[in-house]
């Protein structure tokens, strides 16, 4: 290929990634609706532009302490069936124990137990049964659990009342959800409320707990316990209830919950409704203590308690001094129902959007700092030469920029630090050249023949340095995790089209000039 | 004349200080293990877990770090750390804590997932609140102890999977003869650069794991240009003994070394200097790494090469019986 067409590839391959890069940076509305914009853009990460990530899992114990439950259930079903008397289920440990009371007890669910459960029965003693889950139970259980959790969390993010565009909530490996939220920086209640609604009629009040207890100095009554209402500014407590352990209705047999206002009183409230046997269950309840007050709880916590007026059977209100915000999140949370398993926090990374931009305008500074440095030194020290260098490494930094563009790359901080990075590592394959390029010169070789020999000699040298540096990269592309990954990204395809600049960009230079032309000396 | 920072024709006897160079490399390694062993890595929340919150109080708010420590031992956190951040005037402090993020022995009913009552990050965020005054969090890294623990193994994998693999691409590209010395110095560059990093009492965190695996991949910049001056060097010159040819190479390529390094640290400080708190361990890291791994293609790599012909490499070397290594040495 001749010298024009090749230049012209060159300028045409650059232009265009140049157009990519500088035009992704654009935001994305924009980018959209200019025609003169790329649609891809350039993504910033959640460190510059500030906004939430999170890894939870569901709490598997929670989950498997559940099923032994339920196993254990079922067993006392089995012996009362039966006619199996006095034998003590417990769940131990992490396994459901049946001692019976007799020899003659044992030896009958020793030949009934095979058929009640799947699960793994050993028999430590001869009156004792030790109930393990199977590995596969166990498996099924977790899986259960995310399924459950992750259709829970989506169906409240997916509300269209909501309103947190662009947030991603996936599966991440086999007991984990990522939930990523760009541009806020405090974690939503519709991801850490467990929406557990319960009703029920408050027994006693007093503003503080200690004065309840007060009230019974023999302990409490059974089956009763002591519940708090908190301001929700000031996290002050302003009741205590005395309310019984087993809620009389909960938020299982919802129906609908919307935001309403109340114009009297000038609060934020939410309304529900009932579905049928709610709305019958709730009615014989309201109906039985009219004149008392019954408690709203959400997780535990009253929300409020007022005072059963008349007999309600399809709806009703919970208000508790809510802002807009709350009681929008509160009627999500109802409507997409309670998460059945509590959710662990295992990583949780929260960048405010004021922090992100500082990030931005120290690694831009960083950045421009370091080209000019690199320029300054380049030029002074290989005269024109470095001014092809530094050809190169804008064209170079346009190419990245319009890679990262293409694949709709993600820019974090340390990614930015990758770009710094490689803004100096570029360079060193000119430094390579150009050194062996004046040993050409210093061995006598004319100026063509040197620079030709200086290209072919410093190849491999530069191929070589920068595939062991690709090497590292890319593993640290796979074992990273989130802004790290954005370091192994802009190294790696900085490393790339370094070697591009390097070989093609700077070589197309010395063609130009001094090209065939016979020049005394050359400037470098 | 161009401007040159190493004359041509300079000859430097390398080889000849290798002595001096393998002990002060290895009083630096040993002074490392030295000061794991008494006082252990510092590890940063990515790989211990624990808590980092940045918060920044509003304008008019009276705090003070012993202001925020007692409010925190009103809280159940042990051991808090509390750092004031930039200026005076700023207002933020970087709170750190290790330790689970849910708070023990509280139950909710409904089993609630993340609330101000059982919650470490939401009950210090709203006793600051509600004692000292209105108050953004800037920034919040909660890593638990599982995820720190995978974030450890994990680290650790992918070193020695980026060693091996470079291994084996110098061995492919160079003969099973370099190899083992570019590994060699690799190692030596990785092992020093922790060795200040312990020494100086710092954190590693995942930053620090990137800046050591980047060093990885650019130590061998500066070793390859030396080694394929070894080896172009000894295709032209089979007869020539050993040390000459090391020693010829090292400083035929001097300025190279040195130039590539000079372009590399002037971004890594200006990185440095104007990055920001968030790239800085990554930053210092990598100028440490840059400045080993110049001294080590230097000093290191050649040595080891030549340890290794005279050891393993006589029936495949070019030359160099080990009375010639004596002899300068």
């Amino acid at each position: 290929m001749n010298l024009r067409w090749r230049l012209g590839l060159v300028i045409g391959f650059v232009v265009l990634f140049g157009w990519l890069g500088i035009g992704g940076f654009f935001p994305e509305e924009q980018r959209l609706e200019a025609w003169w914009l790329p649609d891809e853009g350039v993504r910033l990460g959640l460190d510059l532009r500030g906004g939430i990530h999170m890894v939870i899992s569901p709490d598997l114990d929670v989950a498997l302490s559940q099923e032994l439950e339920t196993l254990r259930k079922d067993f006392e079903a089995r012996l009362e069936d039966d006619g199996i008397t006095g034998v003590s289920v417990l769940v131990v440990d992490e396994s459901v124990r049946l001692r019976p009371s007799g020899p003659a007890d044992a030896e009958r669910i020793a030949a009934e137990i095979g058929d009640w459960t799947f699960e793994d029965v050993a028999r430590p003693t001869d009156t004792e049964f030790v109930v393990t889950l199977t590995a596969d139970s166990r498996a099924l259980v977790r899986d259960n659990a995310m399924a459950q959790a992750l259709e829970v969390l989506r169906r409240r993010i997916d509300d269209p009342q909501t309103g947190i565009p662009e947030s991603v909530i996936t599966k991440q490996g086999q007991d984990r959800i990522l939930i990523q939220i760009p541009g806020m920086d405090r974690v939503p209640d519709i991801f850490r409320t467990t929406g557990y609604l319960e009703f029920k009629i408050v027994q006693a009040s007093q503003p503080t707990e200690a004065l309840l207890r007060a009230q019974f100095p023999d302990g409490l009554p059974e089956g009763s316990e002591v519940a708090l209402q908190y301001d929700r500014e000031t996290r002050r407590i302003l009741n205590a209830f005395l309310l019984p352990k087993q809620p009389d209705i909960t938020g299982e047999h919802l129906a609908d919950a919307r935001v309403g206002f109340d114009t009297q009183r000038n609060e934020w409230l939410v309304n529900f409704s009932w579905d049928a046997e709610g709305g019958r269950i709730f009615g014989d309840l309201t109906q039985a203590n009219v004149q008392k007050p019954l408690a709203i709880l959400l997780d535990g916590e009253v929300h409020s308690a007022p005072v059963i007026q008349t007999r309600i059977s399809r709806s009703g209100q919970i208000t508790g001094n809510f802002t807009s915000q709350e009681s929008t999140d509160l009627a999500i949370i109802l409507r997409a129902g309670a998460l059945p398993i509590p959710l662990k926090i295992e990583e949780e990374r929260t960048i405010g959007p004021a922090l992100g931009a500082d990030s931005v305008s120290s690694g831009l500074q960083a950045s421009v700092a370091g080209l000019l440095v690199i320029v300054v030194f380049m030029v002074g020290y290989y005269r024109l030469s470095g001014g092809y260098a530094s050809v190169a490494l804008f064209a170079n930094l346009l190419l990245i920029a319009g890679l990262m563009s293409l694949f709709e790359g993600t820019l974090t901080v340390p990614g930015i630090a990758g770009l710094v990075l490689t803004v100096g590592m570029a360079v060193d394959a000119n430094v390579i050249i150009f050194e062996r390029i004046r040993e050409e010169l210093r061995a006598g070789r004319a100026t063509r023949a040197a620079i030709s020999a200086g290209f072919e000699k410093a190849r491999w040298t530069i191929l070589d340095a920068n595939i062991t540096t690709l090497i590292t990269a890319v593993i640290l592309f796979n074992y990273g995790t989130g802004p790290i990954k954005g370091f192994a990204v802009t190294l790696s395809v900085g490393i790339l089209t370094s070697v591009f600049a390097a070989l093609v960009i700077t070589r197309l230079l010395y063609e130009l000039k001094p090209g065939n032309r016979a020049v005394a000396e050359l400037s470098i | 004349m161009p401007v040159q920072i190493i004359k041509p024709g300079t000859r430097i006897d390398f080889i000849g200080k290798w002595k001096i160079a393998v002990a002060l490399s290895l009083v630096m390694i040993v002074a490392g293990a030295v000061g794991v062993a008494t006082r252990g890595f510092r590890l940063g929340i990515d790989f211990a877990g624990g808590t980092e919150v940045l918060v920044r109080f509003h304008e008019g708010v009276q705090v003070d770090e012993e202001v925020i420590r007692t409010v925190l031992g009103g809280l159940d956190i042990e051991n808090p750390s509390v750092i004031r951040y930039g200026e005076v005037a700023d207002r933020e402090f970087l709170i750190k804590f290790k330790g689970e993020r849910r708070i023990e022995g509280v139950e909710l009913q409904g089993d609630g997932a993340v609330d101000v009552r059982n919650d470490r990050i939401l009950a210090l965020d709203a006793a600051l609140s509600g004692e000292i005054g209105p108050h953004d969090r800037q920034r919040v890294e909660f890593v638990g102890p599982k995820v720190g623990a995978e974030l450890r193994e994990d680290g650790m994998k992918a070193m020695a999977i980026a060693g091996l693999l470079i291994l084996l691409y110098v061995g492919f590209r160079f003969s099973t003869r370099f190899a083992p010395g570019a590994v060699v110095a690799l190692i030596h560059d990785v092992l020093i650069t922790a060795s200040i990093w312990v020494l100086f009492g710092l954190e590693f965190d995942l930053r620090v794991l990137a800046a050591l695996l980047a060093i990885i991949g650019y130590s061998l910049n500066d070793t390859i240009i030396v080694y394929d001056r070894i080896r172009e060097n000894m295709e032209l010159r089979t007869k020539h003994d050993l040390v000459d040819v090391l020693n010829r190479s090292i400083n035929q390529t001097l300025s190279r070394t040195l130039l590539t390094s000079i372009t590399t640290m002037a971004a890594v400080l200006c990185l440095l200097i104007l990055g920001g708190e968030v790239v800085r361990p990554f930053a210092l890291a990598m100028a440490i790494g840059v400045m080993v791994g110049t001294y080590s293609s230097v000093y290191i790599a050649g040595p080891t090469l030549l340890w290794l012909e005279t050891r393993f490499g006589e029936t495949t070397g070019p030359a160099t019986p080990a009375k010639k290594q004596k002899a300068t040495a």
